[in-house]
């Protein structure tokens, strides 16, 4: 199953996408390619630039919003654009806490080497959705967000 | 008449439709919808479902309304107008946007096309170089954190104490290019990380430059237009649509999450998450007024530093001073934005996302200059067809609380229209037509054809006909810049 697929019927004038993973982790990486899919072709980016990102939350769902958020603010802050995310994320049963350990590798934006796309405003809520699932008897986790372009 | 919701749409008139309170629950007053029949059935649902969600929001005066160019958005559809009490009523940033402030800049010159077609490709080459555009664009205004703040505090009138402008620009800006009351201490640092390096950057999307003509055949109201400084005869003007950029979308962020809070502590309830809100008079609401007023700020100086970009090219390219070629603002106007405004019922408190302000002749807001006529309004087509100066009439200042329309709107997915036309082709095909377009990213461009988008003149006559715009021009693309 790909790690993403873009919904084209939800919305006209941006983006969204539906991310998949058979573990949180998993499905944090790949709603993070989505997004910076949606900004450029990651084969065209280098990865000379390096970001360690660590969050916690009590809500998986509030905490991948704000993973995907992190990914928006460096594309302008830093002026980058990415090639990969990697991302660890672990439950704490006694706290309730999710926890992740993102590592975000790109480059500073070069428009005559990078394929550049769209240049993301935010991560919306609208028709928000993470929820867990299970696949021929694994789980799975599922993301659907959409992105103001 | 087929429409794309079950709930009951009622002719008031061959232009407004209204759908009534018993529709949905919670509904405090009707929805408006400014449509003819044709382009009624072509509204997607989202239209019918998020004017009745606006419809329902605590304080809500008169109607939820939605311009002819609406289409399905975030919280508020676009082209959704609609106006709170402030004692009672609420300020939502689903009601303005995540581009907040992001508006319609026009500029006339005294060239003519014969002037310019012999030198547009190096005209266009010119502004693609001092106007930067695409993925996290970069201006050339370097600014400590304390220049920002002034900028947030002062708008446009920080661009002409620095150069960047001509004095007489300001009168020719909505709110003359600074709205009171922007306090910077409101607004977060990433907000301000994100946008301090952006001040006159395009963006992407459909944001644009483009070089217009203004021909004879295509000027409705020659007295109009005179006034405004449009003289046709293949007249060029200058049209620029972008906002607020990083720093914009990040006020927009920012208070979605403070307010979703917030609605709990004030025991609001809203049909979607998107229309998260606060009442205008709560710490929080204040706090986003204040924080969307820099960030409305931030837009009137990004355009204001473009625009002075722009008459550095043409000063460049045709060797002669912006001023001797007469490159004056016609107007510049807002078209996601939340404003205080006073109206029969007193002050209310007005958004508009994906809707232009449209004020009357004689209304005080105006500057002298355009007193008499009404406020000039610049709605933008796509890049294929063209766009349109309109003129505000009395009729919005009682029907819209003085609001219109503000574009064509889209009508197919980005992605569909990617699949259906390659940027390089688009590009080669509107050459072809004698419009020169400078691309940062391909697929962008593709994403923007025109057939992804309505006929802008079928929503023009609308608002022409319902009399809460009149027409004055329409003005044809010959060059274009896209992030």
């Amino acid at each position: 199953m790909a790690p993403f697929i873009f919904l084209e019927n939800i919305v006209l004038a941006d983006a969204a996408f539906e991310a998949t993973g058979d573990s949180p982790s998993e499905l944090f990486e790949s709603a993070a390619q989505a997004v910076i899919e949606t900004m450029v072709d990651p084969r065209t980016v280098a990865a000379t630039w390096h970001r360690i990102i660590k969050r916690q939350d009590g809500d998986l769902a509030s905490l991948l919003f704000d993973w995907l958020s992190d990914i928006v603010y460096l594309k302008d802050a830093e002026g980058v654009v990415f090639r990969t995310a990697e991302a660890a994320v672990s439950h704490d049963a006694a706290s309730g806490i999710w926890r992740l350990r993102g590592t975000l590798a790109g480059a500073p934006i070069d428009v005559g080497r990078q394929d550049l796309r769209a240049d993301v405003k935010a991560v919306t809520k609208h028709l928000y959705e993470v929820r867990r699932g299970e696949r021929s008897g694994q789980e799975t986790w599922l993301a659907r967000v959409v992105l103001d372009i | 008449m087929q429409l794309n919701t079950t709930m009951a749409v009622n002719r008031i008139s061959d232009e407004i439709w209204e759908i009534p309170v018993s529709e949905k629950p919670g509904m405090l007053v009707p929805a408006r919808i400014y449509a003819t029949k044709q382009i009624l059935t072509a509204m997607d649902s989202g239209v019918f479902e998020q004017v009745t969600n606006v419809a329902c929001l605590p304080g809500i005066r008169r109607y939820a309304l939605c311009m002819p160019d609406g289409h399905w958005g975030y919280g508020f559809p676009i082209g959704g107008v609609a106006a709170f009490d402030p004692r009672e009523g609420i300020i939502s940033p689903g009601g303005v946007g995540y581009d907040i402030n992001c508006g319609m800049r026009l500029l006339r010159t005294d060239l003519t096309l014969a002037d310019v077609q012999p030198k547009l490709d190096a005209l266009m080459t010119e502004l693609f170089r001092k106007v930067p555009a695409g993925v996290g664009s970069k201006g050339f205004v370097r600014l400590t954190r304390q220049e920002f703040d002034e900028v947030l505090r002062k708008g446009a009138r920080w661009c002409i104490e620095r150069g960047y402008g001509w004095s007489e620009d300001l009168q020719r800006i909505e709110e003359r290019g600074c709205i009171a009351g922007a306090d910077p201490s409101k607004v977060s640092p990433h907000a301000v990380e994100r946008g301090i390096g952006q001040l006159g950057t395009l963006g992407s999307g459909n944001h644009y430059l483009e070089v217009q003509v203004a021909a004879n055949d295509r000027i409705f109201d020659p007295a109009t237009a005179a006034k405004l400084g449009i003289t046709g005869h293949d007249q060029i003007v200058v049209m620029v649509h972008c906002g607020s950029r990083g720093f914009g979308h990040q006020v927009a962020s920012d208070y979605l999450k403070v307010f979703e809070k917030a609605m709990k502590r004030y025991g609001i309830s809203v049909k979607d998450q998107q229309l998260a809100c606060a009442p205008f008079r709560s710490p929080e609401g204040q706090d986003y007024f204040t924080a969307m007023n820099c960030a409305a700020n931030s837009a009137f100086a990004n355009r204001q530093v473009i625009t002075h970009r722009i008459r550095e090219a043409f000063a460049t390219v045709f060797g002669r001073s912006a001023e001797e070629l007469g490159m004056h603002i016609i107007y510049d106007v807002a078209h996601n934005i939340a404003k205080v405004e006073r109206y029969e019922e007193g002050d209310l408190v007005v958004h508009r996302k994906g809707a232009t302000r449209a004020f009357g002749p004689g209304s005080p807001e105006l500057p002298d200059l355009y007193r008499e006529t009404g406020q000039p309004v610049i709605c933008g087509g796509s890049m294929e067809t063209g766009s349109y100066l309109l003129i505000g009439t009395d009729r919005a200042m009682h029907e819209t609380f003085g609001s219109t329309m503000h574009g064509s709107g889209r009508t197919m997915s980005r992605a569909q229209a990617k699949r259906s036309v390659r940027g390089d082709q688009l590009q080669q095909r509107m050459a072809a037509r004698g419009i020169i377009v400078k691309a940062v990213s391909m697929s962008g461009l593709a994403e923007e054809a025109g057939f992804a988008y309505k006929n802008i003149s079928e929503v023009v006559e609308t608002v022409d006909l319902a009399g809460i715009t009149k027409k004055v021009a329409e003005l044809r693309p010959i060059g274009n810049i896209k992030g």
